[in-house]
């Protein structure tokens, strides 16, 4: 009995769907792409290697969302710090010193956000928006004033570059290390729980004795620190500080929060459908790439492929909430 | 002269567990004010509701000079030439005064487009005869409640609609915002006019209207003339009712002990000078009209609203909560009037709502033990029999009377050490059989030497519930009696005393 609870529970959990979904691009991509090119191991390297960045950006979207808000800061953010990881390197500051700054910097950040949503009511829509895009985006061209930094320093390419037993990139481990603990955090511990209650209802969650504000400083200064790292691993690829950086990494990791199974309006989802999500994505785009569709037309694809999962989404919470609101309603007062 | 008329035939309608109206009749002229009174919960709103068009009734019509009118939206309403003024206002905030009150109707000019100069024209001739101070051009958003109130008043003044009913129209005004709208509700009389006027304010009723409908607990009791009755008769048909043996069968707590929570002279934005002592055991009844600041002052003494001066005291040891997570740590526990939108988190589970205020206790390690928090859950929906096949199952899928067992299963739990339990509204639309097991729930709390303070704006189960009951209005504790002492005449006086 209760195991045949437990198995329909899982076959009826959105992880469920989207692992088929990826069961079935990988069938559908390994047998039609030339010579099975899509399954060899080093393809399949490839597309974990092309999700690290995206990987660190979706566990602090996730973390943000889940949390009832949006940032859209990270992105932007991680590329000031790139620029900035590139230009105190350059200054004959040491690594061990380098790399903690740009964290703090993220953090920073994500503090920056927290208050201007907290303190001065801004949604955090418009603030992380704001920051994000003018004074993130402004240091990234200000912090260099033109120059492009070389990055030197064998420490930071090692970790940025090296391959663990010469096939396994270090980035890599790195940034599934980042999404396994913070699954295990939201999954397990009284902050990640925490997470889960604000983002499903504040105002219930701190009449229950817990403080949102705080919390949500700690889940912004996440983001940011997260959003860090993801621009110091980006830049110590390129081996120079990039104009460009992780900007354009934001939105495409928050397509893959939501195609995850995070929900917008906060208070749901997790890590291992978030990761779901960027294999498909990213194994979606692979795909067409080995097939030799132009890179352009993956950026319709996955917005196709977030409007379906949106739209299955929302027919399905849809038929919940009739079935709730048949079930729970009570009785009108007078 | 046009006489109009309007008559409700035999509505009755029931939500989910309630009969809101048992088959209501009665006849409102033109050119009179007829009232319409009753304590909360009797029926009054569901009779403007469907009125406008918002609700349909299960059986029975309106007449509207004597046509049977069968409404299915708000729309169909006010083309029949009825507008209801509610509480809540149906402004659009964003827009200015005149877009609003030409909302669905701007003049047009050439090309379609709106003829502003005329708009303002318009909308200053009906500010004029209004007589207030405000311009066409002001955004709705930025005036003040009552000045809302009245562009609500002149956009029906407008439509020149035939049936005005107003709902408790005076709670935002001041007396001389009243006394202008007095004066327009008496020129829309002149004009034959049918008007439905709600309100528990007794001098306003004897001030404004010709007739009197008394309803309560959805039927109708009695119609009265107004100038051939008096405030006690009014009173007592609000009042008067055969109270079950619900009560007389509680199991009460008669040791009451030292006192717990000691409030002296608090001050709020919203409540003023309130001193009252709770004991342990005891169960402390708040009565009052909706809006007389019992809600405020609850969540003042736990931390949710800041306070401006006063003195609250815990076992004597003198406290100011500056968050509700202060609180919970010093044993007080608050379950909300509004328990969807502030008791619970609806997405969760069961397990995990009640849980959160113990979260630090069921660790093990770094990590949330889930096995302790099941069986907190387990020991909740056994304790209360809260109706679910399991504690994983999501509380938005629970009915009203499991959702508020939930709320009292996370404040009873075994990990927490409530000392002081409020509970603001708890049986507000629950069905009967619910709150009498809620009630019982009250004085089991009380017997375990809880301190539980019950706000109810149900006269009745305030009444015979509680030991003491303060009664409050306008911020300010209007009296306290006993139960042995309290009569419903007595509170209701006390409730609403100008």
């Amino acid at each position: 009995m209760e195991n045949t609870n437990r198995l329909r529970k899982i076959l009826t959990s959105k992880e469920f769907t989207l692992f088929v979904t990826l069961v079935a691009i990988v069938l559908l991509f390994g047998s039609i792409s030339p010579n099975g090119a899509f399954l060899k191991p080093r393809n399949i390297r490839s597309i974990l290697d092309s999700m690290t960045i995206y990987t660190l950006f979706a566990v602090g979207g996730a973390l943000v969302i889940i949390s009832g808000n949006i940032d859209l800061s990270p992105s932007y953010v991680g590329a000031a710090c790139g620029v900035l990881l590139a230009k105190l390197l350059n200054d004959g500051v040491p690594w061990y010193l380098v790399v903690p700054i740009c964290l703090l910097m993220g953090a920073a950040f994500g503090v920056l956000n927290a208050v201007l949503i907290n303190e001065f009511k801004i949604q955090s829509f418009i603030a992380t928006l704001t920051t994000g895009t003018f004074i993130a985006k402004g240091l990234v061209y200000l912090i260099p004033d033109g120059v492009t930094y070389q990055i030197k320093d064998p420490v930071v390419v090692w970790y940025s570059t090296g391959k663990i037993f010469g096939f396994v990139p270090i980035t890599m481990i790195i940034s599934i290390a980042i999404i396994v603990i913070f699954g295990i955090v939201l999954a397990k511990t009284r902050f990640g729980r925490s997470v889960y209650l604000i983002g499903g209802n504040a105002n219930a969650a701190r009449l229950a004795g817990l403080k949102p504000k705080k919390l949500s400083y700690i889940i912004f200064a996440c983001s940011g620190a997260l959003g860090a790292l993801a621009g110091m691993l980006y830049a110590g690829r390129l081996k120079s500080g990039s104009l460009v950086g992780t900007v354009d990494y934001g939105f495409p990791a928050v397509t893959a929060v939501i195609l995850g199974g995070v929900s917008l309006g906060g208070g749901t989802g997790n890590m291992l459908g978030c990761f779901l999500g960027l294999l498909i994505i990213n194994g979606f785009n692979n795909g067409l790439l080995v097939m030799g569709v132009k890179p352009y037309w993956q950026d319709v694809a996955s917005g196709v492929l977030l409007l379906v999962a949106l739209t299955i989404d929302y027919f399905s919470t849809r038929e919940r909430k009739i079935r709730t609101t048949l079930s729970s309603k009570g009785g009108m007062g007078q | 002269m046009v006489e109009h008329s309007l008559e409700f035939c035999n509505i009755v309608k029931s939500f989910p567990g309630v009969n809101a109206l048992k088959g209501v009749s009665f006849h409102a002229e033109g050119g009179r004010v007829c009232a319409l009174m009753g304590e909360n919960g009797a029926g009054k709103s569901t009779l403007l509701k469907i009125l406008s068009g918002d609700i349909r009734p299960d059986e029975g019509c309106l007449k509207i000079n004597g046509e049977e009118q069968h409404f299915s939206s708000p729309h169909q309403s006010i083309r029949a030439s009825v507008s209801v003024i509610y509480q809540e206002r149906q402004l659009v905030p964003s827009l200015n005064v005149m877009e609003n009150i030409f909302l669905e109707d701007m003049p047009a000019g050439r090309l379609g487009f709106v003829n502003v100069g005329e708009l303002r024209r318009k909308t200053h001739e009906i500010i004029d005869l209004f007589g207030l101070p405000i311009e066409p051009t002001d955004t709705v958003g930025w005036l003040s409640v009552a000045y809302q109130q009245m562009v609500e008043i002149m956009k029906a003044y407008r439509r020149d609609s035939n049936i005005i009913a107003f709902d408790e129209p005076t709670a935002p005004l001041t007396d001389k915002e009243i006394e202008i709208l007095f004066k327009l509700i008496r020129k829309l009389k002149e004009k034959g006019k049918v008007i439905i006027y709600v309100s528990h304010r007794m001098a306003e009723i004897f001030q404004i209207s010709d007739d009197i409908v008394v309803l309560k607990d959805g039927s109708l009791v009695k119609t009265l003339l107004t100038e051939n009755t008096h405030e006690g008769e009014l009173v007592k048909a609000m009042v008067g009712r055969d109270i079950g043996d619900t009560y007389a069968n509680l199991k009460r707590n008669d040791k009451i002990g030292d006192v717990l929570l000691e409030v002296n002279n608090l001050v709020t934005y919203d409540v003023k000078d309130v001193s009252f002592k709770l004991h342990k055991g005891e169960v402390l009844g708040f009565a009052g009209l909706i809006g007389s600041g019992r809600t405020e002052l609850m969540r003042a003494i736990f931390g949710a609203d800041p306070i401006l001066s006063g003195e609250i005291k815990i076992e004597g040891r003198p406290v100011r909560f500056r968050s509700p997570s202060e609180a919970v740590e010093n044993g007080i526990a608050l379950c909300p009037e509004d328990r969807k939108e502030q008791g619970l988190v609806l997405k969760r589970s069961i397990f995990e709502n009640v849980s959160i205020p113990v979260l630090k206790k069921v660790r093990k390690g770094l990590f949330l033990n889930r096995k302790t928090e099941f069986d907190l859950a387990k020991s909740a929906v056994k304790r209360y029999s809260i109706k679910t096949p399991s504690v994983e199952k999501r509380v938005m899928e629970l009915s009203g009377g499991n959702q508020q067992k939930v709320i009292l299963g996370r404040w009873t739990s075994e990990k927490m050490a409530t000392k002081i339990l409020i509970l603001d509204e708890p049986t507000k639309g629950i069905d009967v059989g619910t709150k009498a097991e809620v009630y019982q729930m009250v004085c089991d709390f009380a017997r375990q030497g809880i301190g539980v303070i019950f706000i109810s704006s149900e006269l009745t189960e305030v009444l015979n519930v509680s030991d003491v009951i303060m009664v409050m209005h306008n911020g300010r504790i209007s009296g306290s009696v006993t139960r042995e002492e309290a009569t419903e005449e007595l509170v209701l006086q006390l409730a609403m005393k100008d």
